[in-house]
Protein backbone atom coordinates (compact mmCIF):
# COMPACT_ATOMS: atom_id res chain seq x y z
CA UNK A 1 0.00 0.00 0.00
CA UNK A 2 1.81 3.05 -1.22
CA UNK A 3 2.34 6.22 0.76
CA UNK A 4 1.95 9.00 -1.76
CA UNK A 5 3.00 12.63 -1.49
CA UNK A 6 1.45 15.17 -3.84
CA UNK A 7 3.29 18.50 -3.99
CA UNK A 8 1.37 21.64 -4.76
CA UNK A 9 1.97 25.37 -5.10
CA UNK A 10 -0.33 28.25 -4.22
CA UNK A 11 0.03 30.74 -7.05
CA UNK A 12 -1.26 34.06 -8.30
CA UNK A 13 -4.13 33.50 -10.70
CA UNK A 14 -2.65 35.04 -13.82
CA UNK A 15 -6.09 35.92 -15.16
CA UNK A 16 -6.30 38.72 -12.55
CA UNK A 17 -2.99 40.42 -13.30
CA UNK A 18 -3.60 43.82 -14.87
CA UNK A 19 -1.21 45.59 -17.14
CA UNK A 20 -0.32 49.15 -16.18
CA UNK A 21 1.42 51.81 -18.23
CA UNK A 22 4.92 51.26 -19.62
CA UNK A 23 4.97 47.52 -19.13
CA UNK A 24 4.13 47.64 -15.43
CA UNK A 25 2.29 44.72 -13.85
CA UNK A 26 -0.51 45.46 -11.42
CA UNK A 27 -1.00 42.72 -8.83
CA UNK A 28 -3.32 44.78 -6.59
CA UNK A 29 -6.49 42.87 -7.47
CA UNK A 30 -5.11 39.38 -7.87
CA UNK A 31 -6.61 36.22 -6.51
CA UNK A 32 -4.77 32.99 -5.80
CA UNK A 33 -5.29 29.37 -6.80
CA UNK A 34 -3.70 25.96 -6.57
CA UNK A 35 -1.46 25.78 -9.60
CA UNK A 36 -3.53 24.15 -12.35
CA UNK A 37 -1.53 21.00 -12.94
CA UNK A 38 -0.92 20.39 -9.23
CA UNK A 39 -4.63 19.60 -9.08
CA UNK A 40 -3.90 16.75 -11.48
CA UNK A 41 -1.08 15.64 -9.18
CA UNK A 42 -3.40 15.52 -6.16
CA UNK A 43 -6.14 13.81 -8.16
CA UNK A 44 -3.74 11.14 -9.38
CA UNK A 45 -2.54 10.47 -5.84
CA UNK A 46 -6.10 10.16 -4.57
CA UNK A 47 -7.10 7.86 -7.47
CA UNK A 48 -4.10 5.59 -6.84
CA UNK A 49 -5.00 5.41 -3.17
CA UNK A 50 -8.53 4.41 -4.18
CA UNK A 51 -7.05 1.51 -6.14
CA UNK A 52 -4.25 0.38 -3.85
CA UNK A 53 -4.94 1.80 -0.40
CA UNK A 54 -2.10 3.58 1.38
CA UNK A 55 -2.11 7.28 2.13
CA UNK A 56 -2.05 10.67 0.43
CA UNK A 57 -0.17 13.59 1.96
CA UNK A 58 -0.06 17.00 0.33
CA UNK A 59 3.04 19.08 0.76
CA UNK A 60 3.54 22.74 0.07
CA UNK A 61 5.96 25.54 0.89
CA UNK A 62 4.97 29.15 0.48
CA UNK A 63 3.87 32.39 2.11
CA UNK A 64 1.65 32.03 5.22
CA UNK A 65 -1.35 32.91 3.03
CA UNK A 66 -0.84 29.60 1.22
CA UNK A 67 -2.68 28.02 4.17
CA UNK A 68 -5.78 28.58 2.05
CA UNK A 69 -4.26 26.43 -0.64
CA UNK A 70 -3.50 23.72 1.90
CA UNK A 71 -7.18 23.58 2.81
CA UNK A 72 -8.13 23.55 -0.86
CA UNK A 73 -5.74 20.64 -1.43
CA UNK A 74 -7.20 18.73 1.50
CA UNK A 75 -10.70 19.20 0.10
CA UNK A 76 -9.53 17.30 -2.97
CA UNK A 77 -9.15 14.04 -1.11
CA UNK A 78 -5.75 14.08 0.59
CA UNK A 79 -5.86 13.06 4.24
CA UNK A 80 -3.14 15.19 5.74
CA UNK A 81 -0.90 18.07 4.81
CA UNK A 82 2.59 19.33 5.59
CA UNK A 83 2.92 23.07 5.19
CA UNK A 84 6.09 25.14 5.44
CA UNK A 85 4.80 28.70 5.59
CA UNK A 86 6.93 31.79 5.97
CA UNK A 87 6.83 35.30 4.49
CA UNK A 88 10.28 34.67 3.02
CA UNK A 89 8.93 31.61 1.16
CA UNK A 90 6.75 33.81 -1.02
CA UNK A 91 8.70 33.87 -4.26
CA UNK A 92 10.93 30.84 -3.96
CA UNK A 93 13.08 29.86 -6.88
CA UNK A 94 12.93 26.25 -8.10
CA UNK A 95 16.21 25.23 -6.45
CA UNK A 96 15.03 26.61 -3.09
CA UNK A 97 11.60 24.99 -3.30
CA UNK A 98 13.15 21.63 -4.12
CA UNK A 99 15.57 21.97 -1.19
CA UNK A 100 12.78 22.78 1.29
CA UNK A 101 10.43 20.05 0.05
CA UNK A 102 13.28 17.54 -0.03
CA UNK A 103 14.30 18.31 3.53
CA UNK A 104 10.73 17.94 4.83
CA UNK A 105 10.15 14.67 2.98
CA UNK A 106 13.43 13.12 4.09
CA UNK A 107 13.03 14.07 7.71
CA UNK A 108 9.29 13.74 8.24
CA UNK A 109 7.23 11.84 5.65
CA UNK A 110 7.63 8.15 4.81
CA UNK A 111 6.83 7.73 1.11
CA UNK A 112 6.86 5.44 -1.89
CA UNK A 113 5.74 7.86 -4.58
CA UNK A 114 5.99 11.64 -4.99
CA UNK A 115 3.75 13.31 -7.58
CA UNK A 116 4.23 16.86 -8.87
CA UNK A 117 2.52 18.79 -11.63
CA UNK A 118 4.42 19.13 -14.89
CA UNK A 119 5.02 22.83 -14.25
CA UNK A 120 3.48 25.62 -12.21
CA UNK A 121 0.99 28.11 -13.63
CA UNK A 122 3.05 31.12 -12.56
CA UNK A 123 6.65 30.31 -13.45
CA UNK A 124 6.21 27.17 -15.55
CA UNK A 125 9.89 26.47 -15.08
CA UNK A 126 9.18 22.72 -14.91
CA UNK A 127 12.08 22.23 -12.53
CA UNK A 128 10.84 21.49 -9.01
CA UNK A 129 9.86 17.87 -9.77
CA UNK A 130 13.17 16.81 -11.36
CA UNK A 131 15.23 18.84 -8.85
CA UNK A 132 13.32 17.29 -5.95
CA UNK A 133 13.98 13.79 -7.31
CA UNK A 134 17.71 14.59 -7.36
CA UNK A 135 17.48 16.01 -3.86
CA UNK A 136 15.85 12.78 -2.64
CA UNK A 137 18.18 10.64 -4.73
CA UNK A 138 15.32 8.80 -6.43
CA UNK A 139 14.44 8.25 -10.10
CA UNK A 140 12.35 10.89 -11.84
CA UNK A 141 9.79 10.19 -14.54
CA UNK A 142 8.51 13.45 -16.00
CA UNK A 143 5.68 14.42 -18.37
CA UNK A 144 3.59 11.39 -17.46
CA UNK A 145 0.19 10.93 -19.10
CA UNK A 146 -0.64 7.51 -17.64
CA UNK A 147 0.45 5.90 -14.40
CA UNK A 148 -0.05 2.40 -12.98
CA UNK A 149 1.34 0.70 -9.91
CA UNK A 150 1.89 -3.01 -10.54
CA UNK A 151 1.37 -5.79 -7.99
CA UNK A 152 5.11 -6.17 -7.66
CA UNK A 153 5.33 -2.58 -6.38
CA UNK A 154 6.83 -1.33 -9.61
CA UNK A 155 5.55 1.69 -11.38
CA UNK A 156 4.63 1.76 -15.03
CA UNK A 157 4.41 5.18 -16.65
CA UNK A 158 3.71 6.51 -20.11
CA UNK A 159 5.66 9.70 -20.62
CA UNK A 160 5.06 12.04 -23.49
CA UNK A 161 8.07 12.94 -25.58
CA UNK A 162 8.36 14.67 -28.96
CA UNK A 163 8.09 11.57 -31.13
CA UNK A 164 5.32 9.95 -29.16
CA UNK A 165 5.28 7.98 -25.95
CA UNK A 166 8.02 6.36 -23.90
CA UNK A 167 6.71 3.58 -21.66
CA UNK A 168 8.97 3.23 -18.64
CA UNK A 169 9.12 1.03 -15.60
CA UNK A 170 10.86 1.58 -12.26
CA UNK A 171 10.86 0.23 -8.73
CA UNK A 172 9.42 2.53 -6.03
CA UNK A 173 10.29 5.02 -4.62
CA UNK A 174 9.96 7.27 -7.64
CA UNK A 175 9.00 10.86 -8.37
CA UNK A 176 6.70 11.55 -11.31
CA UNK A 177 5.52 14.81 -12.84
CA UNK A 178 2.11 14.62 -14.49
CA UNK A 179 0.54 16.20 -17.54
CA UNK A 180 -3.00 17.59 -17.29
CA UNK A 181 -4.39 14.86 -19.53
CA UNK A 182 -3.68 12.18 -16.92
CA UNK A 183 -7.05 12.76 -15.23
CA UNK A 184 -9.82 15.28 -14.63
CA UNK A 185 -9.43 16.87 -11.20
CA UNK A 186 -12.55 16.71 -9.06
CA UNK A 187 -14.36 19.88 -8.07
CA UNK A 188 -14.63 19.81 -4.27
CA UNK A 189 -18.17 20.02 -2.90
CA UNK A 190 -19.37 21.75 0.25
CA UNK A 191 -18.90 18.57 2.28
CA UNK A 192 -15.36 18.13 1.03
CA UNK A 193 -14.57 21.66 2.13
CA UNK A 194 -16.07 21.04 5.56
CA UNK A 195 -14.19 17.80 6.15
CA UNK A 196 -10.99 19.43 4.89
CA UNK A 197 -10.96 21.80 7.88
CA UNK A 198 -10.86 18.78 10.23
CA UNK A 199 -7.90 17.11 8.55
CA UNK A 200 -4.47 17.34 10.19
CA UNK A 201 -2.03 19.95 8.94
CA UNK A 202 1.57 19.70 10.13
CA UNK A 203 2.91 23.25 10.14
CA UNK A 204 6.66 23.56 9.76
CA UNK A 205 8.42 26.75 10.75
CA UNK A 206 11.33 28.14 8.82
CA UNK A 207 13.46 27.82 11.98
CA UNK A 208 12.87 24.07 12.04
CA UNK A 209 14.52 23.73 8.64
CA UNK A 210 18.16 24.13 7.66
CA UNK A 211 18.86 27.60 6.23
CA UNK A 212 17.56 27.98 2.68
CA UNK A 213 20.31 28.84 0.21
CA UNK A 214 20.26 31.89 -2.02
CA UNK A 215 18.15 31.83 -5.16
CA UNK A 216 20.21 30.54 -8.07
CA UNK A 217 18.40 32.81 -10.51
CA UNK A 218 17.73 36.47 -9.81
CA UNK A 219 14.94 38.39 -11.49
CA UNK A 220 16.35 41.63 -12.85
CA UNK A 221 13.05 42.94 -14.11
CA UNK A 222 9.63 41.90 -15.28
CA UNK A 223 7.68 43.60 -18.03
CA UNK A 224 4.14 43.04 -19.18
CA UNK A 225 3.86 41.59 -22.66
CA UNK A 226 1.98 43.81 -25.06
CA UNK A 227 -0.78 42.88 -27.41
CA UNK A 228 -2.09 45.93 -29.23
CA UNK A 229 -4.92 44.82 -31.45
CA UNK A 230 -7.84 46.48 -33.19
CA UNK A 231 -10.56 44.51 -31.43
CA UNK A 232 -13.14 45.22 -34.12
CA UNK A 233 -16.29 43.19 -33.57
CA UNK A 234 -18.81 41.77 -36.02
CA UNK A 235 -22.19 40.14 -35.52
CA UNK A 236 -23.12 36.70 -36.85
CA UNK A 237 -25.57 37.92 -39.50
CA UNK A 238 -24.86 37.21 -43.21
CA UNK A 239 -24.22 40.92 -43.86
CA UNK A 240 -21.77 41.20 -40.99
CA UNK A 241 -19.94 38.03 -42.00
CA UNK A 242 -19.65 39.46 -45.53
CA UNK A 243 -18.26 42.67 -44.06
CA UNK A 244 -15.78 40.57 -42.02
CA UNK A 245 -14.55 38.83 -45.18
CA UNK A 246 -14.28 42.23 -46.86
CA UNK A 247 -12.07 43.40 -44.01
CA UNK A 248 -9.82 40.37 -44.46
CA UNK A 249 -9.49 41.20 -48.15
CA UNK A 250 -8.61 44.80 -47.39
CA UNK A 251 -5.90 43.65 -45.01
CA UNK A 252 -4.56 41.46 -47.80
CA UNK A 253 -4.59 38.25 -45.79
CA UNK A 254 -6.86 36.31 -48.15
CA UNK A 255 -6.67 36.20 -51.91
CA UNK B 1 38.07 25.89 -18.02
CA UNK B 2 35.94 28.60 -19.61
CA UNK B 3 33.72 27.57 -22.49
CA UNK B 4 30.21 27.38 -23.81
CA UNK B 5 28.61 23.93 -23.86
CA UNK B 6 25.52 22.78 -25.66
CA UNK B 7 23.55 19.57 -25.38
CA UNK B 8 20.76 18.49 -27.72
CA UNK B 9 19.23 15.10 -28.38
CA UNK B 10 18.72 15.92 -32.06
CA UNK B 11 21.06 17.36 -34.67
CA UNK B 12 18.70 20.08 -35.95
CA UNK B 13 18.38 21.39 -32.38
CA UNK B 14 22.14 21.20 -31.78
CA UNK B 15 22.63 23.48 -34.78
CA UNK B 16 20.12 25.99 -33.40
CA UNK B 17 21.95 26.06 -30.06
CA UNK B 18 25.26 26.50 -31.88
CA UNK B 19 23.96 29.79 -33.28
CA UNK B 20 23.66 31.20 -29.75
CA UNK B 21 26.69 29.41 -28.36
CA UNK B 22 28.92 30.66 -31.19
CA UNK B 23 27.88 34.26 -30.56
CA UNK B 24 28.50 34.06 -26.82
CA UNK B 25 31.80 32.20 -27.17
CA UNK B 26 33.25 34.64 -29.68
CA UNK B 27 32.65 37.57 -27.30
CA UNK B 28 35.07 36.12 -24.78
CA UNK B 29 37.20 34.05 -27.14
CA UNK B 30 36.34 30.69 -25.60
CA UNK B 31 35.63 27.32 -27.17
CA UNK B 32 32.28 25.76 -27.97
CA UNK B 33 31.69 22.17 -26.90
CA UNK B 34 28.74 20.21 -28.31
CA UNK B 35 27.50 17.12 -26.49
CA UNK B 36 25.44 15.09 -28.94
CA UNK B 37 24.37 11.50 -29.60
CA UNK B 38 26.76 9.56 -31.82
CA UNK B 39 24.58 9.27 -34.90
CA UNK B 40 25.55 9.51 -38.56
CA UNK B 41 27.55 12.63 -39.34
CA UNK B 42 26.40 14.58 -36.24
CA UNK B 43 29.95 15.38 -35.21
CA UNK B 44 30.99 16.81 -38.59
CA UNK B 45 27.82 18.83 -38.88
CA UNK B 46 28.27 20.33 -35.43
CA UNK B 47 31.88 21.22 -36.21
CA UNK B 48 30.74 22.86 -39.44
CA UNK B 49 28.10 24.67 -37.35
CA UNK B 50 30.72 26.19 -35.06
CA UNK B 51 31.64 23.60 -32.41
CA UNK B 52 35.33 23.30 -31.50
CA UNK B 53 34.96 20.13 -29.50
CA UNK B 54 32.46 17.31 -29.90
CA UNK B 55 31.61 14.97 -27.07
CA UNK B 56 29.80 11.96 -28.49
CA UNK B 57 27.31 9.91 -26.53
CA UNK B 58 27.44 6.30 -27.73
CA UNK B 59 24.07 4.71 -28.54
CA UNK B 60 22.36 3.43 -25.39
CA UNK B 61 20.71 0.04 -25.02
CA UNK B 62 17.07 -0.05 -26.16
CA UNK B 63 15.81 -0.09 -22.58
CA UNK B 64 17.89 2.83 -21.38
CA UNK B 65 16.66 6.40 -21.23
CA UNK B 66 18.62 9.52 -22.05
CA UNK B 67 18.66 10.34 -18.33
CA UNK B 68 21.30 7.62 -17.84
CA UNK B 69 23.82 10.18 -19.10
CA UNK B 70 23.06 12.69 -16.33
CA UNK B 71 25.74 11.50 -13.85
CA UNK B 72 28.34 11.26 -16.62
CA UNK B 73 27.69 14.73 -17.95
CA UNK B 74 27.48 16.17 -14.45
CA UNK B 75 30.95 14.74 -13.76
CA UNK B 76 32.26 16.18 -17.04
CA UNK B 77 30.83 19.61 -16.22
CA UNK B 78 32.21 19.54 -12.69
CA UNK B 79 35.62 18.68 -14.06
CA UNK B 80 35.72 21.22 -16.89
CA UNK B 81 33.72 24.00 -15.20
CA UNK B 82 32.20 25.64 -18.34
CA UNK B 83 30.76 29.16 -18.15
CA UNK B 84 27.52 28.41 -19.92
CA UNK B 85 25.52 25.26 -20.66
CA UNK B 86 22.61 25.42 -23.11
CA UNK B 87 20.20 22.53 -23.58
CA UNK B 88 17.50 22.04 -26.21
CA UNK B 89 14.09 22.20 -24.53
CA UNK B 90 12.59 18.92 -25.66
CA UNK B 91 10.68 16.99 -22.98
CA UNK B 92 13.73 14.82 -22.24
CA UNK B 93 16.02 17.83 -22.53
CA UNK B 94 14.09 19.86 -19.96
CA UNK B 95 14.06 16.96 -17.51
CA UNK B 96 17.76 16.40 -18.13
CA UNK B 97 18.59 20.08 -17.63
CA UNK B 98 16.72 20.44 -14.34
CA UNK B 99 18.39 17.35 -12.87
CA UNK B 100 21.79 18.42 -14.11
CA UNK B 101 21.28 21.90 -12.63
CA UNK B 102 20.41 20.26 -9.30
CA UNK B 103 23.60 18.20 -9.41
CA UNK B 104 25.70 21.22 -10.32
CA UNK B 105 23.84 23.32 -7.76
CA UNK B 106 23.28 26.10 -10.24
CA UNK B 107 20.45 28.15 -11.73
CA UNK B 108 18.56 27.20 -14.86
CA UNK B 109 16.46 29.52 -16.99
CA UNK B 110 13.71 27.32 -18.45
CA UNK B 111 12.32 27.94 -21.92
CA UNK B 112 14.66 30.84 -22.50
CA UNK B 113 13.70 32.85 -25.57
CA UNK B 114 16.50 35.40 -25.67
CA UNK B 115 19.85 35.87 -24.00
CA UNK B 116 22.73 38.29 -24.20
CA UNK B 117 25.87 39.30 -22.34
CA UNK B 118 25.85 42.66 -20.60
CA UNK B 119 28.89 44.93 -20.48
CA UNK B 120 29.88 43.60 -17.04
CA UNK B 121 29.78 40.03 -18.31
CA UNK B 122 26.43 39.08 -16.79
CA UNK B 123 24.35 36.79 -18.98
CA UNK B 124 20.80 38.09 -19.04
CA UNK B 125 18.16 35.56 -20.04
CA UNK B 126 14.50 36.13 -20.89
CA UNK B 127 11.60 33.85 -20.19
CA UNK B 128 7.85 34.14 -19.92
CA UNK B 129 6.07 34.29 -16.57
CA UNK B 130 2.43 34.09 -15.50
CA UNK B 131 1.40 32.10 -18.53
CA UNK B 132 2.85 34.69 -20.90
CA UNK B 133 1.50 37.81 -19.16
CA UNK B 134 5.03 39.01 -18.50
CA UNK B 135 8.60 38.65 -19.62
CA UNK B 136 10.97 37.85 -16.78
CA UNK B 137 14.63 38.85 -17.20
CA UNK B 138 16.89 36.72 -15.04
CA UNK B 139 20.56 36.28 -14.32
CA UNK B 140 22.41 33.47 -12.59
CA UNK B 141 25.10 34.00 -9.97
CA UNK B 142 26.48 30.45 -9.98
CA UNK B 143 28.44 28.46 -12.56
CA UNK B 144 27.60 27.28 -15.11
CA UNK B 145 24.81 29.57 -16.27
CA UNK B 146 22.22 27.15 -17.63
CA UNK B 147 19.26 27.61 -19.95
CA UNK B 148 16.91 25.40 -21.92
CA UNK B 149 16.02 26.81 -25.32
CA UNK B 150 12.80 25.85 -27.13
CA UNK B 151 13.09 24.40 -30.64
CA UNK B 152 13.04 27.02 -33.43
CA UNK B 153 13.94 29.92 -31.15
CA UNK B 154 17.08 30.47 -33.19
CA UNK B 155 17.96 29.71 -36.81
CA UNK B 156 20.33 26.77 -37.32
CA UNK B 157 24.01 27.75 -37.55
CA UNK B 158 25.16 27.85 -41.18
CA UNK B 159 27.64 25.17 -42.21
CA UNK B 160 31.29 26.13 -42.70
CA UNK B 161 32.86 22.89 -43.94
CA UNK B 162 36.35 24.33 -43.64
CA UNK B 163 36.28 24.20 -39.84
CA UNK B 164 37.94 21.53 -37.77
CA UNK B 165 37.40 20.28 -34.27
CA UNK B 166 38.27 17.60 -31.80
CA UNK B 167 36.01 14.62 -31.30
CA UNK B 168 35.91 12.39 -28.23
CA UNK B 169 33.56 9.70 -27.01
CA UNK B 170 32.19 9.20 -23.53
CA UNK B 171 32.10 5.73 -22.02
CA UNK B 172 28.62 4.19 -21.74
CA UNK B 173 26.89 5.04 -18.46
CA UNK B 174 25.76 2.31 -16.07
CA UNK B 175 22.12 1.26 -16.33
CA UNK B 176 19.50 3.03 -14.23
CA UNK B 177 16.50 1.76 -12.26
CA UNK B 178 14.19 3.34 -14.86
CA UNK B 179 13.85 1.01 -17.83
CA UNK B 180 12.22 1.98 -21.11
CA UNK B 181 10.01 -0.96 -22.05
CA UNK B 182 8.35 0.45 -25.17
CA UNK B 183 8.52 3.44 -27.48
CA UNK B 184 5.43 4.31 -29.44
CA UNK B 185 5.58 6.87 -32.19
CA UNK B 186 2.40 8.86 -32.43
CA UNK B 187 0.97 10.38 -35.56
CA UNK B 188 2.56 13.63 -36.32
CA UNK B 189 0.79 16.11 -38.45
CA UNK B 190 2.29 16.09 -41.93
CA UNK B 191 2.29 19.88 -42.03
CA UNK B 192 4.43 22.31 -40.10
CA UNK B 193 2.12 25.00 -38.71
CA UNK B 194 5.04 27.15 -37.65
CA UNK B 195 5.73 27.81 -41.34
CA UNK B 196 2.09 28.27 -42.43
CA UNK B 197 0.85 31.53 -43.97
CA UNK B 198 -2.59 31.02 -42.43
CA UNK B 199 -3.55 29.05 -39.33
CA UNK B 200 -7.09 28.01 -38.47
CA UNK B 201 -7.15 27.15 -34.79
CA UNK B 202 -9.65 24.74 -33.31
CA UNK B 203 -10.69 25.34 -29.69
CA UNK B 204 -12.92 23.54 -27.24
CA UNK B 205 -15.89 25.51 -28.57
CA UNK B 206 -15.97 22.94 -31.39
CA UNK B 207 -18.74 20.60 -30.40
CA UNK B 208 -17.54 17.29 -31.80
CA UNK B 209 -14.52 15.78 -33.46
CA UNK B 210 -16.19 15.78 -36.89
CA UNK B 211 -16.48 19.56 -36.67
CA UNK B 212 -12.75 19.74 -37.28
CA UNK B 213 -13.64 19.07 -40.91
CA UNK B 214 -15.21 22.51 -41.02
CA UNK B 215 -11.92 24.00 -39.84
CA UNK B 216 -10.10 21.93 -42.49
CA UNK B 217 -12.50 23.16 -45.14
CA UNK B 218 -11.84 26.74 -44.09
CA UNK B 219 -8.09 26.11 -44.09
CA UNK B 220 -8.24 24.68 -47.60
CA UNK B 221 -10.22 27.63 -48.84
CA UNK B 222 -7.66 30.16 -47.66
CA UNK B 223 -4.60 27.98 -48.16
CA UNK B 224 -3.74 27.41 -44.50
CA UNK B 225 -3.13 24.75 -41.89
CA UNK B 226 -5.16 23.62 -38.89
CA UNK B 227 -3.79 24.10 -35.37
CA UNK B 228 -5.45 23.75 -31.97
CA UNK B 229 -5.53 24.67 -28.29
CA UNK B 230 -4.06 22.40 -25.63
CA UNK B 231 -7.38 20.82 -24.53
CA UNK B 232 -8.03 19.71 -28.13
CA UNK B 233 -4.73 17.88 -28.51
CA UNK B 234 -4.22 16.79 -24.95
CA UNK B 235 -7.54 16.15 -23.31
CA UNK B 236 -9.68 15.29 -26.31
CA UNK B 237 -6.88 13.91 -28.54
CA UNK B 238 -8.65 15.19 -31.64
CA UNK B 239 -5.41 16.49 -33.17
CA UNK B 240 -1.72 15.61 -32.65
CA UNK B 241 0.16 17.59 -29.96
CA UNK B 242 2.57 19.19 -32.37
CA UNK B 243 -0.37 21.29 -33.54
CA UNK B 244 -0.94 22.75 -30.07
CA UNK B 245 -0.27 26.49 -30.10
CA UNK B 246 0.88 28.35 -26.99
CA UNK B 247 3.10 28.34 -23.94
CA UNK B 248 3.51 24.58 -23.84
CA UNK B 249 3.10 24.15 -27.58
CA UNK B 250 4.47 26.02 -30.57
CA UNK B 251 4.64 29.68 -31.51
CA UNK B 252 3.06 30.56 -34.84
CA UNK B 253 3.59 33.69 -36.94
CA UNK B 254 1.25 33.47 -39.94
CA UNK B 255 -0.27 36.46 -41.71
CA UNK B 256 -3.70 35.27 -40.63
CA UNK B 257 -4.89 33.32 -37.59
CA UNK B 258 -8.54 32.42 -37.09
CA UNK B 259 -9.52 31.00 -33.68
CA UNK B 260 -12.73 28.97 -33.75
CA UNK B 261 -14.23 28.45 -30.31
CA UNK B 262 -10.99 29.51 -28.64
CA UNK B 263 -11.44 31.36 -25.33
CA UNK B 264 -8.08 33.11 -25.60
CA UNK B 265 -6.47 32.33 -22.26
CA UNK B 266 -3.06 33.93 -21.92
CA UNK B 267 -1.21 30.60 -22.27
CA UNK B 268 -2.68 30.21 -25.75
CA UNK B 269 -2.45 33.86 -26.81
CA UNK B 270 1.25 33.78 -26.00
CA UNK B 271 1.69 31.49 -29.00
CA UNK B 272 0.04 33.87 -31.48
CA UNK B 273 1.67 37.13 -30.49
CA UNK B 274 3.63 37.32 -33.73
CA UNK B 275 0.59 36.85 -36.01
CA UNK B 276 -0.13 39.73 -38.40
CA UNK B 277 -3.94 39.58 -38.29
CA UNK B 278 -5.77 37.72 -35.52
CA UNK B 279 -9.42 36.77 -36.00
CA UNK B 280 -11.79 34.92 -33.73
CA UNK B 281 -15.25 33.41 -33.74
CA UNK B 282 -16.73 32.93 -30.30
CA UNK B 283 -20.25 32.98 -28.95
CA UNK B 284 -19.22 34.69 -25.73
CA UNK B 285 -18.69 38.39 -26.35
CA UNK B 286 -16.63 38.63 -23.16
CA UNK B 287 -14.18 35.90 -24.18
CA UNK B 288 -10.61 37.20 -23.72
CA UNK B 289 -9.76 36.27 -27.31
CA UNK B 290 -11.63 39.37 -28.50
CA UNK B 291 -9.14 41.56 -26.67
CA UNK B 292 -6.31 39.80 -28.48
CA UNK B 293 -8.03 39.87 -31.87
CA UNK B 294 -8.03 42.40 -34.69
CA UNK B 295 -11.35 41.18 -36.02
CA UNK B 296 -13.86 39.08 -34.13
CA UNK B 297 -17.25 37.60 -34.94
CA UNK B 298 -19.53 37.19 -31.95
CA UNK B 299 -21.72 34.20 -32.67
CA UNK B 300 -22.31 30.49 -32.55
CA UNK B 301 -19.93 28.52 -34.73
CA UNK B 302 -22.78 26.43 -36.07
CA UNK B 303 -24.37 29.55 -37.43
CA UNK B 304 -21.26 31.48 -38.43
CA UNK B 305 -19.21 28.78 -40.15
CA UNK B 306 -21.55 28.05 -43.11
CA UNK B 307 -21.87 31.79 -43.72
CA UNK B 308 -18.16 32.37 -43.42
CA UNK B 309 -17.33 29.57 -45.83
CA UNK B 310 -19.92 30.82 -48.31
CA UNK B 311 -18.60 34.38 -48.19
CA UNK B 312 -15.00 33.21 -48.48
CA UNK B 313 -15.91 31.13 -51.53
CA UNK B 314 -17.42 34.22 -53.13
CA UNK B 315 -14.46 36.38 -52.22
CA UNK B 316 -11.75 33.97 -53.32
CA UNK B 317 -13.66 32.63 -56.34
CA UNK B 318 -13.06 29.03 -55.25
C1 LIG C 1 1.03 26.00 -17.43
C2 LIG C 1 -0.03 26.02 -18.49
C3 LIG C 1 0.33 25.92 -19.82
C4 LIG C 1 -0.64 25.94 -20.82
N1 LIG C 1 -0.25 25.89 -22.13
C5 LIG C 1 -1.17 26.01 -23.11
C6 LIG C 1 -0.80 26.04 -24.50
O1 LIG C 1 0.36 25.94 -24.87
N2 LIG C 1 -1.79 26.16 -25.43
C7 LIG C 1 -3.12 26.27 -25.09
O2 LIG C 1 -3.96 26.40 -25.99
N3 LIG C 1 -3.50 26.23 -23.80
C8 LIG C 1 -2.57 26.10 -22.80
N4 LIG C 1 -2.97 26.06 -21.49
C9 LIG C 1 -4.41 25.99 -21.20
C10 LIG C 1 -5.09 27.35 -21.29
O3 LIG C 1 -4.98 27.98 -20.02
C11 LIG C 1 -6.58 27.21 -21.64
O4 LIG C 1 -7.18 26.33 -20.72
C12 LIG C 1 -6.84 26.69 -23.04
O5 LIG C 1 -6.10 27.42 -24.00
C13 LIG C 1 -8.31 26.80 -23.36
O6 LIG C 1 -8.59 26.16 -24.58
P1 LIG C 1 -9.90 26.51 -25.40
O7 LIG C 1 -9.94 27.95 -25.70
O8 LIG C 1 -9.94 25.56 -26.55
O9 LIG C 1 -11.08 26.06 -24.43
P2 LIG C 1 -12.04 26.89 -23.48
O10 LIG C 1 -11.31 27.78 -22.60
O11 LIG C 1 -12.96 25.88 -22.89
O12 LIG C 1 -12.86 27.83 -24.47
C14 LIG C 1 -13.84 27.41 -25.35
C15 LIG C 1 -14.46 28.66 -25.96
O13 LIG C 1 -15.38 28.28 -26.97
C16 LIG C 1 -16.52 29.12 -26.90
N5 LIG C 1 -17.63 28.35 -27.46
C17 LIG C 1 -18.24 27.26 -26.93
N6 LIG C 1 -19.19 26.81 -27.76
C18 LIG C 1 -19.19 27.63 -28.83
C19 LIG C 1 -19.97 27.69 -30.02
N7 LIG C 1 -20.92 26.81 -30.28
N8 LIG C 1 -19.72 28.69 -30.89
C20 LIG C 1 -18.75 29.62 -30.63
N9 LIG C 1 -17.98 29.60 -29.54
C21 LIG C 1 -18.21 28.62 -28.64
C22 LIG C 1 -16.68 29.46 -25.45
O14 LIG C 1 -17.35 30.70 -25.33
C23 LIG C 1 -15.23 29.52 -24.96
O15 LIG C 1 -14.73 30.84 -25.02
C24 LIG C 1 -2.01 26.04 -20.48
C25 LIG C 1 -2.38 26.13 -19.14
C26 LIG C 1 -1.41 26.12 -18.14
C27 LIG C 1 -1.84 26.23 -16.72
Amino acid sequence: MPNIIACCKWVIDEAYIRKGPAGALDFSTVDYKISDYDRNAIEEAVCLKGLHGGSVTVLTAGAPEAAKGVKDALSRGAEQAFFAGDPSFNQLESSQTAAILGEIIRSRIPYDLVICGEGSSDQYAQQVGPRLAENLGIPCISYVQKLTIGEDGRILAERRVEEGVEVVEAPLPVLVTVLPEINTPRIPGVRDTLTASKKPVVAIKKEELPPVGAARLQTMGMTATRMERNCEKFAATPEEVARFVGALQKLGVIS
Amino acid sequence: MPGVWIFAERNDLALELLTVAGGLASQTGVKVTAIVPDQGDQADRCIAGGADEIVLLSPLGEDMSLAAWIPVIAAEAKGADPDILLIAATARGKDFAARLAARLDTGLCSNCTALHREGDGTIVMERLAYGGTAVDRVSCSTRPVMATIPPRTFAPAPADTGRSGEIRKLPLPPSTPVRVIARKTKDRSSQDITEAKTVICVGRGMEKEEDINIARQLAELVGGEVGCTRPISEELHWLPDDLCIGLSGVQVKPDLYVGLGVSGQIQHVTGIRGVRVICAVNKDENAPIFQAADLGIIGDLREVMPRLIEELKKATGR
